[in-house]
């Protein structure tokens, strides 16, 4: 393979125009990825790569079989009752459908980062809805782009590159006609690609949700301009925020981390949507769509699957091998020590959860399936390596904006390791 | 704009403005004589610095490039250019990070008027990890 245009799976964003320059053996050159696709093309021959199987022994972890680590597996699963199953977000999404018939099979509770991370978005568009959209309208048509809570130049470097500073198909012009709004507590980078047009509105700590309902009351009164200004941001810039917002052909609000949380016990998430469908309401030429910053590259693929399969998209338990209703969460369910087993797929808990849910999880047999070394890695029972979706196996994926796309194998994986949907297939066929 | 570019390269010297040289502007002639010094009169030489610590690759100077942009069509969407990159082509994302390839294609050197005070991959780069510099 010689200079061809593979698909990033370093973020979310899974950029389709990365040129590698390889012999299939190794990846020689990584050309037009940032820094974290690099890294990410980097794992293959990273030294925090796991190539063995690994069981702990005596305290200590020791290199197996591939068959010495399945039956270990086999035996914690055998001898548990309430299995949890954690994870899913950097796994393609036939491995996906594997784990989730995993869970149905050993009677277990299956649930992905997503849920504390943009699923929160997607169970509070149950209620009020989702006005959705995607990259290439960003960067076709966009006029207005609205960073709410996020740091989009650190956390995803390409997505700026891409909607705000492209011209695309039906302008002349890129950056020159779109307006960037930029709110957040803290002056991060991106508020370094501002342009004199672009508002950048460093508002106060937690006082979103006041700003949003100002901005619902007035959006739908005629000439409505606020008497004073709300949480740090003065009456003129909420004027220019509100002209923007009713007066937008095609605008985009990138929701970030920073709005997750609710505030004063309120769900921002569900005021936002509101304000963004009342807007939609009164808009008779423009709309407003939203876009969620994740991180993980294939976290809304496990939404996509489990909800096209089962009819929920996180938090799925299994009794009996049934679908049953159930208001826990990966978070509730460890908080309550409702688990007797875990088996992670490639994601980091130990590091990710507070230290108090990270010791349940650790005083319980912990199953690994990933291709790195990580926090959890150290205290895992048993550890299968897998093979790096994206590089050494292909698959389907979704991209932040809910396209999905279709990974290629580039090069072929060290030690012949599985990929992650084979090692979960095995784990069944032998149950079975 | 023109004239205090070429000052700035050498080019000219503060002499060359006859308007400066009229009594009223004494003040501002003496300011600008200052702010040379010996370096007043001395031919530079355009820099483009990257810092590549500074650097993530982000691509924003590959695509906002002018001469990127005319040279190079994938840019235009935000895609990354072509491999092996075109000769005008100015900056590429390689490694994860940004290089500098031509810049004697630069708008700095190569245009007239006002497109030579083009300065965007530094003023939208949102590391601050591009410097543009004459020495």
């Amino acid at each position: 393979m010689a200079n061809e245009r593979v698909i990033c799976s370093g973020c979310s964003l899974l950029c389709d125009d990365i040129i590698i320059k390889s012999d299939g053996l190794y990846i020689d050159e990584v050309i037009g990825a940032c820094l974290k696709g690099k890294e990410r093309f980097d794992q293959a021959t990273a030294k925090n790569r796991i190539l063995n199987p690994l069981i702990k022994k005596d305290g200590e972890l020791k290199k197996v079989t591939f068959d010495e680590a399945l039956e270990k597996t086999l035996t914690i699963i055998k001898n548990s009752s309430k299995p949890l199953l954690y994870g899913f977000s950097t796994v393609n999404c036939e491995a996906q459908l594997k784990g989730i018939e995993l869970a149905s099979l050993i009677n277990g509770f299956i649930d992905s980062n997503s849920i504390i991370c943009q699923g929160k978005v997607l169970n509070t568009a149950k209620e009020t809805g989702l006005s959705l959209t995607t990259i290439a309208e960003g960067i076709n048509k966009a006029d207005l782009l609205i960073l709410w809570g996020a740091n989009a130049a650190e956390s995803i470097p390409r997505l700026l590159n891409k909607v705000l500073f492209s011209r695309g198909k039906f302008r002349m012009t890129g950056r020159e006609i779109k307006t960037l709004i930029i709110i957040d507590p803290v002056k991060t980078a991106s508020f370094g690609v501002m342009g004199v047009r672009d508002i950048a509105l460093q508002i106060e700590t937690a006082k979103d949700i006041d700003l949003i309902r100002v901005l619902k009351e007035y959006c739908c009164k005629a000439d409505g301009i606020p008497d004073a200004g709300v949480a740090g941001i003065d009456k003129d810039d909420l004027k220019r925020v509100l002209l923007h917002l009713t007066g937008t052909e095609n605008g985009i609000i990138f929701i970030g981390q920073g709005l997750l949380k609710s505030q004063n016990g309120d769900n921002v998430i569900k005021e936002l949507l509101e304000l963004v469908q009342l807007i939609n309401v009164k808009q008779e030429k423009g709309r407003i769509s939203v876009i969620m910053l994740g991180g993980h590259y294939n976290m809304l693929g496990f939404d996509h699957v489990a909800l096209s399969n089962y009819g929920k998209n996180h938090s799925l338990q299994f009794s009996n091998h049934q679908l049953v209703e159930t208001p826990d969460t990966i978070i509730t369910k460890i908080e309550k020590d409702d688990f007797d087993c875990s088996i992670i797929v490639g994601t980091d808990p130990i590091s990710h959860f507070p230290t108090q849910l990270s010791k349940k999880l650790m005083s319980k047999p912990l199953i690994l399936i990933d291709n790195k070394q990580t926090a959890t890695s150290y205290v895992a029972d048993v550890i299968i390596p897998s093979s790096i979706t994206g590089i050494e196996n292909g698959g389907m994926v979704y991209r932040i904006d809910h396209i999905p796309l279709n990974l290629k194998k580039i090069i072929n994986p060290p030690n012949n390791v599985f990929s992650d949907e084979e090692i979960i297939k095995k784990i069944i066929e032998s149950l079975e | 704009m023109a004239f205090a570019l070429d000052l700035l390269q050498g080019k000219v010297k503060v002499d060359d403005c006859t308007p400066l040289l009229e009594p009223k502007y004494k003040k501002d002639y003496d300011t600008l004589k200052d702010l040379l010094g010996a370096e007043e009169g001395k031919e530079k030489e355009l820099r483009i610095d990257v810092d590549n610590d500074l650097c993530d690759g982000c691509g924003i100077c590959v695509t906002i490039c002018p001469v990127n942009a005319r040279y190079c069509p994938p840019s235009l969407s935000g895609k990354a250019p072509d491999y092996p990159p075109e000769k005008h082509q100015l900056f590429q994302v390689k490694g994860g990070k940004c290089e500098l390839l031509a810049i004697e294609y630069c708008r700095r050197i190569e245009a007239q008027g006002r497109e030579r005070e083009c300065r965007v991959c530094e003023t939208y780069c949102p590391r601050e990890a591009i410097k543009i510099d004459y020495v």
